[in-house]
């Protein structure tokens, strides 16, 4: 996907003026911590069970070339072809030529952010093949010609009625109501139904992979994935490197924390693995099953300061959490992964130069790092790209320049204390009438949108000082 | 909560306190260091203000220019080294010290840091857990009891300090004020430092949810123990027009509370 | 491509990450064990079970032998689809039970278009999930778990299990004596989807329904105190 991070403030902006759509993550804001903490308080394990994920995810990307070798040699003696792509092009390239081998025009997409970042389905489309998201979030979004704005409800900045107006015209199928959601629900069903059985190919991507049997994990509450992984002949699943566990049950128990974190649920409608290709006792599923693996800077990041950033299990919870977040959109952040962990991901996976903005979109509140089920440091690695981007010379320069002058200044009390001494009584002496500024030089930033408080009279030290002499 | 009688400490050879005022307050609400002061003083210990001090660092360390925060590290570090308890009244700076310092510094530097966190608190914290019990000097509430107070998180003293309780109990058991609590307290009122003036627009929108919120309770007074927020949502609801008071948690529980809000005309 | 590909990766990882020898690796797995197991909602494991089944908007209902389990079939196909006809897998146990004796007609085999209703005889159960886990293959073709508007799934109580570690040594020990399915479903619930607006609705791609026969010998009252718990309405 293009990356748009450039924009953030100006889409932020827009985004904060449309009233309708800030209510409706107004409520997001208000209901997805609720269900989460109600999710998480029920299940007396979290604690423990965080941890004890934390551990292995850490032994697993350690030993991650270890992990890696070890499912692909499983996954091979499974019957799949297993294929390596080292950037968004491989990944695209390669899944397109599978296609191609098997003559297929007609492909069945479940929900996968992997393929987001690399832009599959465009790059499918222009090569003329017909690519139908089936998750139905996935599914408004492509009808709308829009990108996601969550990781996990893609649609969810849309209202019922735009989605009404999208299926009524989208949607040859006459006069009806549709007034109600289970009716949208229905009309999906119904039109994508067909789509599952007259696929050629199944593109699908995986939650985790299993080094000690090559089976993949695909969780959904649709099933939209398990159709695209048993109907079409042809099974692809593409993600990347890093998602590899070692055993089964460690899959099971990060979805415990997973699905919790995400929506609210004790567990997902559909938890599936999937080995390979048909076998001689099947009836049904794919004859051909692929998986590409994709690196895209991954192993890069495992090389990093950033390392903890790949035990991000996509579960959504930061952005929930996040004001920033539920206060401008998704759109905003101009990517593939918005929130917290977007703005982190945003700058390693794409470039820092194109966007400082989000990792400066942060009040270091740390509510995320807090609900975080992989125990991810956010604000601080959000704060080591601010480092990096402060020593790559990135920022305003009139932001460096400030810093450093009140960083060095600081660093000597008594010209600090002289200097402020003798601003607060300029500051005092002109606000002391009203109180407080509606505008001041150099702080423009604030008094866009606040007044600026006027100081009490002398700063602290002045009068302290003073009053030490007097005695 | 701590029971100690206090009857008998001696300032002269008791603990040595001393008040880290942090720049915003400094600067900008002296009436925050000498309310600190004055609460400090009941207590019975010795309390100073060490005279080299200015600033914590934060700014240059949220900003990224991690040397510079490194240099004022050591400096404050030094500065403070005399004292047995350092006091702040602000969750943020005493986030700073007790927590960043020690991720900041390495060697020999980040035992020192780790030494002065052991011994540094965040103001109300080190009221309700550390000090004896303070006597009242104001017989009288300032504000009357249980009226009119709402209290506002702070981010950092929360979630790096573990600051929630305590100023809630200070305003109860030594004002007989119970503040009332806002909708979504623990979400971001939107300061975040630099953030503020980088983003105005979005860090505008979450005071006014903060401030709605406020406004929702039918408090006339808001009080906090961050500045930061405190000058942020002040200056935001003198621009909306709005009819609330802030104060700082120091000033309400010295019974200070007759000079102007925040904000508010001198 | 793909092979220099693979070749450049598995280089740059070896050289960022640890070159611990494989049986190490095996081994420092091994010392960090298993999660911690779950909660239960219910002391009693078929209790327990059926709690989170109706949690999960699943129907329930208990059979002490496969007589009144083809009865309870019977009963609910008839009660929601005023008919006697569903598709069940292949699965022997499936096959041996007496159908006649309830008056209902299988067609063994995948579902097909036209056919609502499916039927599963699940491997191993859940309690911690209220999910049931089937295997692809014959005895349960992918389809029959996923196409119909209504799946029904018959679950012996000696298959039950407590939680998912214990459920993967089953399926492990059945991989290893009969090789691996192609794929292992764990289903707990009907299909559902909160893309709109963060509504809940079900019937999303897969069933809208889903019917959970516990068979065998459930303690007396276990599904009357799971109803009870869960506050959901009488026979499903």
């Amino acid at each position: 996907m293009q990356q748009r991070s450039e924009q953030f403030l100006d889409s932020a902006d827009t985004a904060l003026q449309d009233k309708d759509a800030a209510q409706r993550r107004d409520l997001m804001a208000l209901f997805a911590p609720a269900m989460r903490d109600a999710a998480v308080e029920n299940f007396t394990a979290y604690e423990a069970t965080r941890k004890h994920v934390k551990r292995i995810r850490r032994h697993s990307l350690d030993n991650l070339a270890h992990y890696l070798a070890q499912f692909e040699h499983q996954a091979v003696a499974n019957g799949n072809r297993v294929h390596f792509a080292r950037n968004a092009d491989e990944l695209n390239s390669i899944t397109l030529d599978i296609c191609q081998q098997h003559s297929a025009h007609h492909i069945a997409k479940g929900k996968s952010m992997v393929t987001e970042e690399t832009g599959l389905s465009g790059f499918l489309q222009r090569a003329g093949l017909q690519v139908v998201e089936t998750d139905l979030g996935e599914y408004i979004i492509q009808q709308a010609g829009e990108t996601p704005s969550h990781i996990v409800g893609p649609a969810l900045h849309k209202s019922r009625d735009e989605i009404r107006a999208l299926f009524l015209d989208k949607h040859p199928l006459g006069e009806r109501q549709l007034d109600e959601t289970t009716a949208l629900v229905d009309e999906a069903r119904k039109v994508l139904r067909p789509q599952f059985l007259q696929a050629d190919v199944g593109i699908i991507g995986a939650n985790a992979l299993i080094a000690e049997n090559g089976y993949s994990m695909l969780v959904t509450n649709e099933g939209n994935g398990d159709l695209c992984a048993n109907l079409p002949r042809v099974l692809i699943v593409c993600t990347t490197i890093d998602r590899v566990l070692p055993r089964a049950e460690d899959a099971t128990a990060m979805l415990r924390l997973l699905v919790r974190s995400a929506t609210g649920q004790a567990q997902t409608c559909y938890t599936s693995f999937y080995s390979g290709p048909r076998r001689a006792q099947d009836l049904d599923g794919p004859l051909e099953t692929h998986f590409v693996l994709l690196d895209n800077q991954r192993s890069d990041i495992l090389d990093s300061g950033f390392a903890e950033m790949l035990d991000c299990i996509r579960c959504g919870a930061c952005l929930n959490h996040c004001p920033i977040y539920t206060g401008v959109g998704g759109h905003a952040y101009g990517w593939v992964y918005p929130g917290p962990m977007g703005s982190v991901l945003t700058p390693l996976l794409t470039s820092l130069e194109h966007s400082n903005a989000l990792p400066n979109a942060c009040t270091a509140c740390g509510r995320c790092a807090e609900v975080c089920p992989a125990d991810i440091p956010l604000p601080d690695l959000l704060r080591d790209l601010r480092a990096r981007e402060n020593s790559e010379r990135l920022n305003a320069p009139r932001w460096r320049l400030g810093i450093s002058l009140q960083s060095w200044l600081a660093g000597k009390p008594r010209l600090y204390h002289a200097l402020t001494g003798a601003c607060i009584a300029l500051l005092y002496r002109m606000g002391r009438k009203r109180g407080s500024f509606r505008r001041l030089p150099f702080a423009g930033g604030w008094t866009s949108q606040r007044d600026f408080p006027a100081p009490q009279g002398k700063t602290f030290m002045q009068q302290y000082k003073e009053a030490l002499r007097e005695h | 909560m701590n029971d100690n009688p206090r009857a008998t400490v001696d300032a002269k050879t008791g603990p040595q306190v001393a008040l880290f005022i942090t720049c915003l307050a400094d600067l900008f609400r002296p009436a925050v260091g000498f309310a600190s002061l004055s609460l400090l003083q009941r207590t019975g210990y010795a309390v100073s203000v060490p005279m080299a001090q200015t600033c914590c660092g934060q700014p240059a360390y949220n900003s990224g220019d991690y040397d510079a925060a490194r240099t004022l590290a050591r400096r404050v570090i030094e500065v403070l080294a005399p004292a047995d308890y350092v006091v702040v009244p602000s969750g943020s700076c005493a986030g700073m010290l007790c927590h960043h310092y020690p991720r900041l510094l390495e060697g020999v530097w980040h035992e020192r840091a780790l030494e002065l966190a052991a011994r540094t608190f965040e103001l109300t914290s080190f009221l309700e857990e550390i000090a004896p019990r303070m006597t009242h000097a104001t017989p009288e509430p300032a504000t009357p009891a249980g009226s009119g107070v709402v209290y506002l998180d702070s981010c950092a003293g929360l979630r790096e300090l573990g600051i929630r309780e305590q100023p809630r109990a200070l305003l109860r058991e030594t004002r007989g004020i119970e503040a009332g609590e806002l909708e979504q307290r623990d979400v971001c009122c939107g300061f975040g430092g630099t953030f503020c003036a980088k983003m105005p627009a979005i860090s505008a929108k979450m005071a006014d949810d903060k401030l709605d919120s406020a406004m929702a309770t039918g408090a006339h007074t808001l009080v906090g123990g961050d500045l930061g927020c405190l000058l942020h949502l002040a200056g935001r609801a003198r621009r909306r027009g709005l009819d609330i008071e802030l104060r700082h948690i120091a000033e309400l529980l010295a019974g200070e509370t007759t000079g102007p809000a925040i904000g508010g005309e001198l | 491509m793909s092979t220099s590909a693979r070749t450049d990766i598995f280089a740059r990882l070896r050289r960022v990450t640890s070159a611990t020898q494989a049986e190490n690796v095996e081994q420092e797995r091994a010392s960090l064990g298993s999660a911690p197991p779950p909660e239960l909602p219910a002391d009693e494991l078929c209790e327990a079970f059926l709690v989170n089944v109706l949690k999960n908007c699943g129907s329930a209902a208990c059979a002490s032998n496969r007589g009144n389990a083809v009865r309870a079939v019977a009963e609910h196909l008839y009660r929601h689809h005023r008919q006697h006809r569903l598709v069940a897998g292949n699965d022997p146990r499936l096959a041996a039970m007496p159908w006649r004796d309830a008056g209902v007609l299988p067609r063994f085999g995948a579902l097909e278009s036209g056919e609502l209703v499916a039927l599963s005889f699940a491997r191993v159960g859940i309690a911690e999930l209220g999910g049931v886990v089937t295997y692809t293959g014959r005895h349960n073709p992918a389809v029959n778990n996923f196409l119909p508007e209504r799946h029904i799934v018959l679950l012996d109580v000696a298959d039950l299990v407590a939680d998912t570690e214990e459920a993967w040594a089953r399926i492990h020990r059945a991989s290893d004596k009969q090789g691996r399915p192609r794929g292992i479903n764990i289903i707990a619930g009907p299909s559902s989807t909160a893309d709109i607006e963060g509504q809940l609705v079900y019937g999303a791609h897969g069933p809208r329904h889903w019917h959970v026969i516990l068979l065998g010998d459930v303690p007396e009252g276990a599904l009357d105190r799971a109803r009870a718990a869960t506050g959901s309405a009488e026979p499903d």
